[in-house]
């Protein structure tokens, strides 16, 4: 059976274990609809132009894995950034770990999607911000209609969340192909503070298909750090669907670190909606093999006098492939916008590829609005300047790359996270060097 | 020549100018003196006539016509020159190509003919020279990638070639080691006549030790409240502006 | 460039509506409106076209009719109905005159409106003009001097007569019937353009032009240009447009096909200014056109354009880099204002080792129009040491208008090099106060402003068109700022 059909088909059994009669049932009755009309992205979609999920959508996916797989924390570990305090939300095959997690109602709610969309004193916010900034696209319809458990992060006015957040989905490979669809809500109200780190990690080499939707909502200047590790097994896949509203004066960084994973197709989406808004998109692309990562942004200036800043950089290896499809659309009010995009790659094989489709779409005449893309190799005469001196080749291209992507690193607040992602880099590129620079 | 009263303006409903008295005769040279804030650079763009700035009170005449309702480029034509605090950049338009626009617009509102091209560059020639300007220069987008002295050495290029009535240079002395201001002010210098007017606005005194003026005004919170001749400037350089303030404010 | 003083600017510039909008009145032979395979036959028949070429429009027909429209480009506008469009206009003239004498006094009237009376032209020496009069060419000159060197410049319908086997040869190579619906559209039902062939090692001697008008009422133009340059060869060819005011939409759609060999040069300069529709968005062409060079070994295409002209346009000057060492290039002006829509762009295909590519496009929308670029840089897997740089620059005039940039780069060989940049601007307030301050009104500054934001491109234009092109830029701006 295909898997489409397979989705529609099991959807009645879904539904049996839910009450019904919400208003929650109703958007994903909706939703699924949407989903039977739509059916998988193809590429004579323009969004999918470049990334195929053929190869991926032929395993016959599990859709509710069992729950009862115990995880030892010992084995789990590496995959958490183990050496700072923080809040962690963790699940395993699509169900909430509490053994592994820490979560909170002191102050704020840092707690679960399906205590939220069930427990009467979430409804006003479930009501006000469950699937509102979501697109009604296919992948995104696909999670909704299934939305029942993920991370739920409200965060009250004025409050500066201490700890960062890990949310981490485990998948345990269990059965043959596993697809989860996890989904997330985040709430930062008025001048609040919160980071967030999400990851997603399959625990062996068994397919999986990850298909993530995440809202995010910050209200007037509050400030969002979101930080994304990608770096699963060869199997796994992920379509990563992050919505963002932003109100006046608010900030929200968003930083993708993309080393793993069979084909991770990224759709960020930030819309702004006052005046005076920061949104940061940035990322680091390594792969290799067949990989493939598709980053496709959106960002949406609505209100005048904001910024956007995009800087993407990408390393591919064999035969993988990079997809940047990066959009700025600056409408007739946003006048006074200062829109800024970067993308940069470097390929080391004769056999990877690349395709880039940065766009502009403005409408507004006092703008400033600039994007820039390249696609060239390592700086041979460097290479060489460092050899000489007594780098090895290796090591040296390690490090040139490594200069090449710091740009995007710069600006991660969390120096624990820096620590990881310049190992993970090392490891990705093979060499056994702190990047410390 | 340039006949100024009681004149106030506003930006964005803002006091800067708060009644300036100002008169200045063929032949003479104007300084215009004051503090930052004092409203100097907003006086230089009110004569201009820059719309950003709203005259709301007083009459500003030139040869006994009021200009203050005329366009920015109808004042150019009727001799009104500014030199630029900060000129700006026009991406792939020449220096030449620039003035040799700005003199034929001016010559067509006068009712004259084009300037022939044979005299136009013998013309910018000899007004190059004078400013010890690179010819590469005159081919050189306008303003772009100019450096600070380089812009207002063409300031007082453009100025030499259009020759006006009354130029005002607004702080061009910013941003010029002593050599460029040295071939600036020996430039205007040679530019003066009996039928033409500078009016000077500074900060500081340097300019002044080259451009001699007549009269030095001091300007404070929108008024001139100080007139003198040369040696004012050189007491302003030695006490600074505070004694001023004081003055005014007793 | 010295010939154009302000004076002729000014004049200029009093003009408000479109200047070339007139009707020349000549009795014209026309079919019928509609296709079939009937009126795709009879197009043939007319032209006294031979088997080969009727069996090869019917074909085009066959292809065109299983296609469908695209929709894929950012314009919006009313499809035409191509069954109410006559395929076939010719002027009831003699179609081979021997001298200017000959020509309907007319015409020439048309001609001088224009500003490119062929006396001018034939004053201005160097410029060879095959005028294209709906359709059918009318009037050739210069063509004895173009013989001693065996160059051929005809019209496509007498070279398909004289010089079968290099139509045959080379028509339709580079741009297919298949290749998408406008091209299979022109294949189909084409009723002239020109065919210009250089022999080896010849270096034309002159600019080769052709002057495309739309007279009739109704009927639309397909034309088919085809430019073969041997090997070592150089041609420079210069296109020019204008089209009369009219209300009922016109439809253009034409096919381009540059064939440069081993080692030759062609530059393609097209100025077009289409009747762009009237300041309420009302009339105007569409302009679906399919350009595309084919480079061998060592070989350069360089189109530059400079497009003021059309209610819609689609159009996509390419080069295939097929040979080593060959480079294209592409240098775009696109100026939109009231209600134009222009989606333009370039495709540069990088196949051979060591080819380069350069692309300069100049985005100025005024009005409510949109104007967009799109482009496709491509680098295949054997093209190594490619080269690519792309720039793309908007300039906004207004707060009703649009710019759009659709970049699409796909790399597959590692030792591509490419870089692309796009900017957006305005004209800024600082800039207009300067300019006013030194004398210069608001409409002059800007005229003055767009030719330096522009300049890059125009500085690529034979001497004759940039005047030209200057004139345009600034008249399709007209009262586009306060």
């Amino acid at each position: 059976m295909e898997l489409k059909e397979k989705i529609l088909s099991s959807y009645v059994a879904f539904e049996n274990d839910l009450n019904t009669n919400s208003d929650i049932h109703e958007i994903r009755s909706k939703a699924l609809q949407n989903f039977e009309d739509l059916g998988f992205p193809s590429k004579k979609l323009e969004a999918w132009k470049y990334t195929s999920l053929n190869s991926v959508l032929k395993h016959d996916y599990s859709l509710f894995p069992d729950n009862d797989t115990a995880v030892e924390l010992a084995d789990v570990k590496k995959y958490f950034i183990h050496d700072i305090d923080s809040y962690k939300i963790i699940f395993i095959d699509g169900k909430y770990s509490s053994f592994l997690s820490e979560t909170t109602h002191d102050g704020m709610d840092v707690c679960l999607m399906s205590a939220a969309l069930t427990k009467a004193k979430y409804k006003p916010i479930i009501e006000n911000y469950f699937n509102k900034v979501a697109k009604q696209d296919n992948m995104t319809s696909l999670n909704t209609a299934f939305a029942t458990e993920g991370a739920f992060i409200h965060i009250p006015k004025n409050v500066e969340v201490e700890k960062p957040i890990q949310i981490i989905n485990f998948t345990t490979g269990k059965e043959n192909a596993t697809m989860l669809q996890p989904r997330n809500l985040v709430v930062v109200e008025r001048n609040a503070h919160v980071q967030i780190i999400e990851r997603h990690q399959s625990l062996t080499d068994n397919a999986a298909l990850t298909n993530v939707v995440t809202e995010i909502y910050t209200d007037t200047h509050a400030t969002v750090d979101y930080y994304k590790i990608q770096n699963d097994n060869i199997n796994a896949s992920l379509v990563d669907n992050t919505y963002i509203e932003q109100q006046k004066e608010s900030t929200c960084s968003v930083h993708t670190f993309s080393f793993g994973g069979n084909i991770t197709r990224n759709n960020l989406n930030f819309y702004q909606k006052g005046e005076h808004i920061n949104s940061i998109l940035k990322g680091i692309t390594i792969i290799e093999g067949k990989q493939l990562v598709d980053h496709y942004t959106l960002v949406h200036h609505i209100e005048p006098n904001c910024e956007s800043h995009q800087d993407y950089k990408g390393i591919f290896n064999d035969r993988s492939t990079g997809v940047f499809n990066g959009k700025v659309v600056v409408e007739k009010e946003a006048q006074k916008t200062n829109a800024y995009q970067q993308n940069n790659n470097v390929l080391i094989s004769d056999k990877a590829t690349i395709n880039a489709k940065p766009q502009l779409e403005i409408f507004a005449d006092d703008v400033k609005c600039s994007h820039g893309c390249t696609i060239g190799q390592l700086d041979e005469q460097a290479l060489f300047y460092m050899q000489q001196r007594g780098i090895p080749k290796k090591e040296a291209r390690a490090l040139l790359m490594y200069a090449f992507a710091n740009t995007v690193l710069e600006s991660v607040k969390i120096p624990e996270v820096k620590k990881r992602i310049n190992k993970l880099i090392a490891n990705k590129l093979g060499v056994n060097i702190g990047f410390d620079l | 020549m340039l006949k100024i009263e009681n004149l106030h303006a506003q930006v964005e409903d803002k006091d800067i100018l708060k009644g300036i008295n100002l008169e200045v005769k063929p032949g003479e040279v104007h300084a215009i003196m004051g503090p930052n804030g004092a409203g100097k650079s907003t006086l230089s763009s009110v004569i201009a006539g820059n719309e950003n700035y709203e005259v709301t009170e007083g009459s500003i005449e030139l040869d006994g016509e009021d200009i203050s309702e005329l366009a920015p480029e109808e004042r150019a034509h009727a001799g009104v020159f500014l030199s630029f605090q900060y000129p700006v950049e026009i991406p792939g338009v020449t220096v030449t190509n620039f003035i040799k626009t700005a003199i034929n617009e001016s010559r067509k509102a006068q009712g004259l003919e084009e300037m022939p091209a044979k005299d136009m560059l013998k013309k910018i020639r000899e007004k190059s020279e004078l400013l010890e300007i690179d010819r590469k220069f005159l081919s050189r987008s306008l303003n772009e990638g100019f450096s600070g002295g380089e812009k207002k050495r063409n300031e007082i290029f453009q100025m030499a070639m259009l020759e006006p009535k009354l130029a005002i240079l607004d702080e061009t002395d910013s941003g010029l080691d002593i050599d460029a201001l040295r071939i600036v002010a020996n430039g205007v210098n040679k530019l003066k006549s009996e039928d033409n007017a500078v009016v000077v606005i500074t900060h500081y005194q340097r300019l002044l030790d080259y451009i001699v003026p007549d009269y030095v005004h001091v300007l404070h919170d929108g008024k001139i409240v100080k007139t003198g001749d040369a040696s004012l400037a050189l007491e302003l350089e030695k006490k600074g502006y505070d004694w001023i303030k004081e003055e005014v404010n007793s | 460039m010295s010939k154009y003083t302000e004076d002729d600017l000014r004049e200029e510039l009093k003009t408000k509506e479109y200047e070339y909008g007139f009707y020349t009145d000549i009795e014209a032979d026309k079919f019928p409106a509609g296709l079939n395979e009937d009126i795709v036959r009879a197009i043939s028949k007319k032209k006294n076209e031979p088997e080969w070429m009727t069996e090869w429009r019917l074909e085009a027909f066959r292809i065109w009719q299983q296609m469908e429209e695209p929709e894929w480009a950012n314009v919006n506008y009313e499809k035409p109905d191509f069954q109410a469009i006559s395929y076939y206009s010719a002027p009831k003239q003699k179609p081979k005159l021997n001298s200017l004498d000959e020509v309907d006094p007319e015409m020439l009237a048309t001609f001088e409106k224009l500003g490119i009376s062929l006396e001018e032209q034939k004053r201005l020496a160097n410029v060879a003009v095959d005028i294209v009069m709906d359709s059918v060419s009318v009037a050739t000159t210069f063509k004895e001097t173009l013989a001693e060197k065996g160059i051929i410049f005809m019209p496509i319908s007498e070279a398909i007569q004289e010089h079968p086997e290099l139509v045959k040869k080379y028509i339709g190579s580079v741009v297919p019937p298949t290749d998408n619906f406008y091209a299979a559209l022109n294949s189909a039902v084409f009723s002239d353009g020109s065919f210009c062939y250089i022999p080896k090692g010849v270096r034309c001697p002159m600019e080769l032009s052709t002057y495309f008008r739309i007279n009739e009422g109704g009927t639309g133009q397909f034309e088919r240009t085809l430019v073969v340059a041997d090997e070592s060869s150089y041609v420079s060819y210069l296109e020019g447009c204008t089209a009369p005011q009219r209300d009922e939409n016109q439809l253009h759609a034409a096919v381009v096909e540059l064939i440069a060999m081993e080692d030759a040069e062609i530059k393609y300069s097209t100025v077009q200014n289409w009747f762009p529709g009237d300041a309420s968005g009302k009339g105007g062409v569409f302009n679906f056109v399919t350009k595309r060079g084919l480079c061998e070994t060592n070989a350069k295409i360089s189109w530059t354009q400079v497009e003021t002209g059309s209610a819609v346009t689609w159009k996509y000057p390419s080069c295939v880099l097929k040979g080593n060492n060959s480079v294209g290039e592409f240098y775009s002006i696109a100026v939109t204002n009231n209600y134009q829509q222009a989606d333009t762009g370039t495709k540069m295909i990088h196949l051979g080792k060591n080819t380069k590519s350069t692309i300069i496009s100049k985005g100025i929308s005024a009005g409510k129009s949109q104007n967009s670029y799109r482009g496709l840089v491509q680098i295949g897997p054997r093209a190594e040491n490619a080269r690519n740089f792309s720039q793309c620059d908007s300039l906004l005039m207004g707060n009703e208008c649009g710019a759009h940039t659709f970049p699409y780069i796909e790399a597959k060989n590692k030792s591509a090099q490419i870089e692309h940049e796009a900017t957006t601007s305005k004209i800024g307030e600082d800039q207009l106060f300067y300019c006013n301050q030194r004398g210069i009104d608001t409409e002059k500054a800007i005229a003055l402003i767009v030719n330096g934001f522009s300049k890059e491109v125009l500085n690529k234009l034979p001497m004759e068109f940039a005047v030209e092109a200057q004139k345009l830029l600034e008249i399709s701006l007209e009262g586009s700022v306060g």
